[in-house]
């Protein structure tokens, strides 16, 4: 049934929301923050779960989280202590909560005795056991067993359902108990203030059976006397069908239990003497008459005059809602506006109601809902596929890269002749850039969403290694384009994996280091212009750059004559091939190095580069572009061929002169700016391309790479800024070193973007080679 | 016929849209609300016929929203259901001492839960 189906797919996407939440929540809880906010929150989520599973009828997920939600609720009003113990027993029930929603979206069905350990655990807590006396066992999951019993929901009930919204509708007879029965009922005033109506009791109880009813009204004082909330009408009814119960009759009364009082004697069985109920009973055709019968006593106790003054009142809020109070203005009759201000809008003068406008109380009129367009206001938020924001993200790349060949066909001569067409120009430039900004911000998400993934990352490698670790996370507000943060995951999991495994010494180390007994890792996000820079720090040991040379140069990374900086080595664990995981322990490892890593990053546009200080930690900063569909780009020229280079990455440029480059010792060139020696790198020389530009003046596009290094590029031309779309040349193509991605010029040539940072990182290599 | 509003109020989407497409199909008019002040939000602006609520909810939760709902004297008649899966008697108790007309038991049955509604509103 697509109707279900579609229910489902709502439910499972609420449900990882839900998750995602409680991971966050118990992140919070465990680094001490045990306020009541956080354990609502928890116990909404968990509350949700299982409320939806409940109604797809998922019964071991309803099942455990059923128990942990009463578990919650103790923790909630304090009868269970939310001591550690039980913190470490909650998350591992989150993971049970999450399997169970994996297994009831997949399909498959889980061992029967999953997750019945911390069930039990969860039961003997909420009847005050502590957590030592785990032995509870099955005879508690019986009791909830039966305590709970989910009911499926059938939608195909659903077209019956619809012809229950007609007036009519009838409560099938119970079982089949003869006889007459008599009802006193004597409502309070609560009962009118929770908006129950005794009209509509009778209305119901007429479904039952014949039904005659009598208004009680000794205690109705004259109209003077008269209180808006006081209640001084009761009924006496008698109701007659075979089969009538007073289960069925109690029923009628369910909701206005102890808000009124209420006698239900059966008179006889079929067939015995029938006493005459009551003196002149009103015998009632159907409920709307019952209204106006009860209604027409009322009037007929109060002296005509009053009547009529009581007539007055009509508009009143008795028939019509008092939620329409607003709409009192519009009516007709021009005292009906300081009528509704002087009389306080009260459930009680149902009873004093004239006939005359006794119009239904649920009347909407057609137009008003239409004028109402707005179906749910205070909704502030609307749920968009996301295919169809990448598709007005690539529909906006399109218009940039027109918008930007329309500007670059403006030459000297046409801007001289058509102004009003350059100020177009320049105000769509304008409103594509906004347009841009703003789609991208659709896109952005906080990066919480993955570092909340991460507190229990460290907390599994801890455990795991027996160390002692602690995660700190900053800017986790930070917003990044929703792809790059997908993306983002597996590096950071594989980074803070290499961090807590190899970084992070073991407590006894780290005491005779003279350092805390816990280490620390640290998360952070920041913006940084163009680009996110995240963070993963660490206090260990820092890299064993012994070791990482002595596995370079044996896997032939490094050539044996080859001396690279301490740097140079630092970044050696991302070369490709380069793995010492699997010799050191099978946490980092799993199969994959650290060039997993940067190829991952790579790929959507970003770097990484890492520090390393012995003895003292390892920085490892992920720099990630904040968009990955448009870069800013410098367009230069390389012998003939068109380049871009990233804006995000220059500093500044250079026109000089050949002369002006320096060689070092080393055979390399650099070039002196502002006292600062840096590294020259010449890109037709660098990508191989024919013939030497005889140019004697060059120009160089001086970049920063990661560590505030700083790379002189070598370019022959420098045309000017502008945006592109990029286009992987990887999917295209193939990946090519010191190639970052290809993109389409306005004039339709192709030009190739310059990774700056794999240009300085291939430097060691080329050397080695 | 008159087409009923009805106001959900639930923090929950599933709930939401199962509620939506059970009230519609019968032929209600819905308005929806993610919490108690959304719903109060929703009541300033738009007349309703009747709310059904959840209690658990966050920024304001089930109980405070119903007697905020009948503190402002214009929603006094204002039939108001609540949306409970306890089955304990407590937030149900809570929900009514709060003034909540009556209440519907998750997971709800269609054909009940419009029967339900039916004994609350005229």
């Amino acid at each position: 049934m697509s109707d279900l189906d579609d229910f489902k797919a709502t439910y499972f996407d609420e449900c990882s929301e839900l998750l995602t939440e409680l991971e966050e929540q118990f992140a919070a809880i465990e680094a001490g923050e045990r306020d009541a906010d956080r354990l609502n929150a928890v116990f909404r989520a968990i509350h949700s779960i299982k409320g939806g599973a409940g109604a797809f009828g998922f019964s071991a997920l309803v099942g455990f989280a059923h128990a942990y939600e009463t578990l919650l609720d103790y923790v909630r009003d304090g009868r269970v202590e939310l001591s550690d113990d039980v913190v470490v027993l909650c998350i591992r029930a989150n993971d049970i909560v999450a399997d169970h929603v994996k297994a009831a979206q997949t399909g498959d069905a889980l061992p029967a005795e999953y997750g019945l350990d911390e069930k039990a655990r969860f039961d003997a807590l909420a009847r005050g056991e502590s957590l030592a006396g785990e032995d509870a066992g099955g005879e508690t999951l019986d009791e909830f067993d039966i305590e709970f019993t989910p009911v499926m929901v059938n939608l195909d009930a659903l077209s019956e359902a619809a012809d229950l919204a007609s007036d009519t509708f009838e409560i099938a007879p119970m079982q089949p108990e003869a006889g007459h029965w008599e009802i006193r009922f004597t409502p309070y005033r609560a009962l009118y203030a929770r908006a129950n109506d005794p009209l509509l009791l009778f209305r119901e109880l007429a479904a039952l059976g014949e039904m005659q009813v009598r208004a009680v009204m000794a205690d109705l004082p004259p109209l003077s006397d008269f209180e808006p909330f006081a209640v001084y009408c009761s009924w006496e009814i008698t109701l007659f069908s075979p089969t009538l119960t007073e289960a069925a009759i109690r029923e009628v009364f369910e909701f206005v239990d102890g808000d009124c009082d209420i006698s239900v004697v059966q008179l006889g069985a079929e067939g015995d003497a029938i006493p005459t109920p009551m003196p002149a009973p009103i015998v009632i055709v159907d409920a709307e008459t019952a209204r106006l019968r009860t209604q027409e006593q009322d009037l007929m106790a109060l002296a005509d005059d009053e009547v009529s003054e009581l007539l007055d009142f009509s508009p009143a809020p008795v028939a019509e809602p008092v939620t329409r109070q607003d709409s009192f203005e519009e009516a007709p009759g021009p005292s009906f506006a300081e009528l509704a201000a002087a009389i306080e809008p009260r459930p009680v003068p149902e009873r004093v109601a004239p006939v005359s406008l006794n119009k239904p109380v649920t009347a909407v009129p057609a137009a008003d809902s239409e004028e109402n367009g707005a179906r749910s206001v205070g909704v502030q938020s609307i749920r968009v596929d996301l295919d169809k924001v990448d598709r007005v993200v690539n529909m906006v790349g399109e218009l940039v890269i027109t918008q930007s060949m329309l500007t670059q066909q403006m030459d000297e001569t046409l801007r001289a002749r058509y102004t009003e067409l350059v100020r177009g120009l320049e105000v769509l430039a304008q409103t594509t850039r906004g347009l841009q900004d703003s789609v991208m911000a659709i896109r952005a998400q906080p990066v919480k969403s993955v570092f909340s993934r991460m507190p229990r990352l460290v907390r599994e490698l801890a455990s795991k290694t027996g160390k002692k670790i602690k995660l700190e996370t900053v800017g986790e507000n930070t917003e990044i384009d929703k792809t790059v943060i997908e993306q983002l995951s597996d590096p950071l999991t594989h980074m803070i994996r290499n961090s807590a495994d190899h970084g992070i010494e073991t407590p006894e180390k780290r005491l005779a280091r003279g350092k805390p007994e816990t280490g620390t890792v640290r998360l952070s996000a920041e913006q940084a212009g163009g680009n996110i820079l995240i963070v993963v720090e660490d206090d260990g040991a820092g890299i064993n750059r012994e070791r990482v040379l002595q596995l370079a140069r044996d896997k032939g990374i490094v050539a044996p004559d080859v001396n690279p900086s301490d740097e140079q080595i630092d970044q050696l664990i991302f070369a490709p091939g380069f793995s010492t995981a699997e010799a050191l322990s099978d946490i980092s490892g799993r199969g994959v190095g650290m060039d997993v890593v940067l190829s991952n990053i790579k790929k959507i546009g970003g770097s990484v580069h890492v520090r390393s200080w012995t003895g003292k930690g390892t920085r490892m900063t992920l720099r990630l572009p904040l968009t990955l569909a448009v870069l800013d780009v410098m367009l230069v020229k390389v012998g003939e061929s068109p380049y871009v280079v990233p804006l995000s990455s220059i500093v500044e440029t250079i026109q000089c002169s050949r002369a002006s480059f320096e060689r070092v010792p080393s055979g390399e060139r650099v070039l002196q700016v502002r006292g600062e020696y840096v590294q020259v790198i010449d890109l037709a020389q660098r990508f191989n391309m024919a013939g030497e530009s005889q140019h004697e003046d060059r120009f160089v596009v001086l970049c920063e790479a990661e560590g505030s290094h700083k790379v002189a590029l070598v370019v022959d031309d420098i045309i000017g800024q502008q945006q592109v779309v990029i286009k992987s040349l990887e999917e295209n193509f193939e990946r090519v070193e010191g190639i970052a991605g290809g993109t389409i010029l306005g004039d339709g040539n192709v030009a190739l973007i310059v990774d700056v940072q794999g240009l300085k990182a291939t430097i060691v290599h080329k050397n080695a080679a | 016929m008159t087409i009923l509003r009805v106001l959900t109020v639930d923090d929950s989407r599933t709930i939401l849209a199962m509620l939506h497409h059970t009230l519609s199909n019968a032929g209600f008019e819905v308005l929806q609300a993610e919490d108690g002040q959304q719903g109060l939000d929703v009541l300033k602006s738009q007349d309703v016929d009747v709310v059904i609520t959840d209690i658990n909810m966050p920024v304001m939760d089930g109980i405070e929203f119903i007697r905020n709902v009948r503190a402002s004297g214009q929603y006094q008649s204002l039939p108001i259901l609540i949306l409970t899966t306890e089955t304990s008697q407590d937030k149900r108790d809570q929900g009514k001492a709060a003034g909540g007309t009556g209440w519907i038991v998750k997971p709800f049955d269609p054909e009940k839960l419009i029967s339900v509604i039916h004994r609350v509103v005229h």
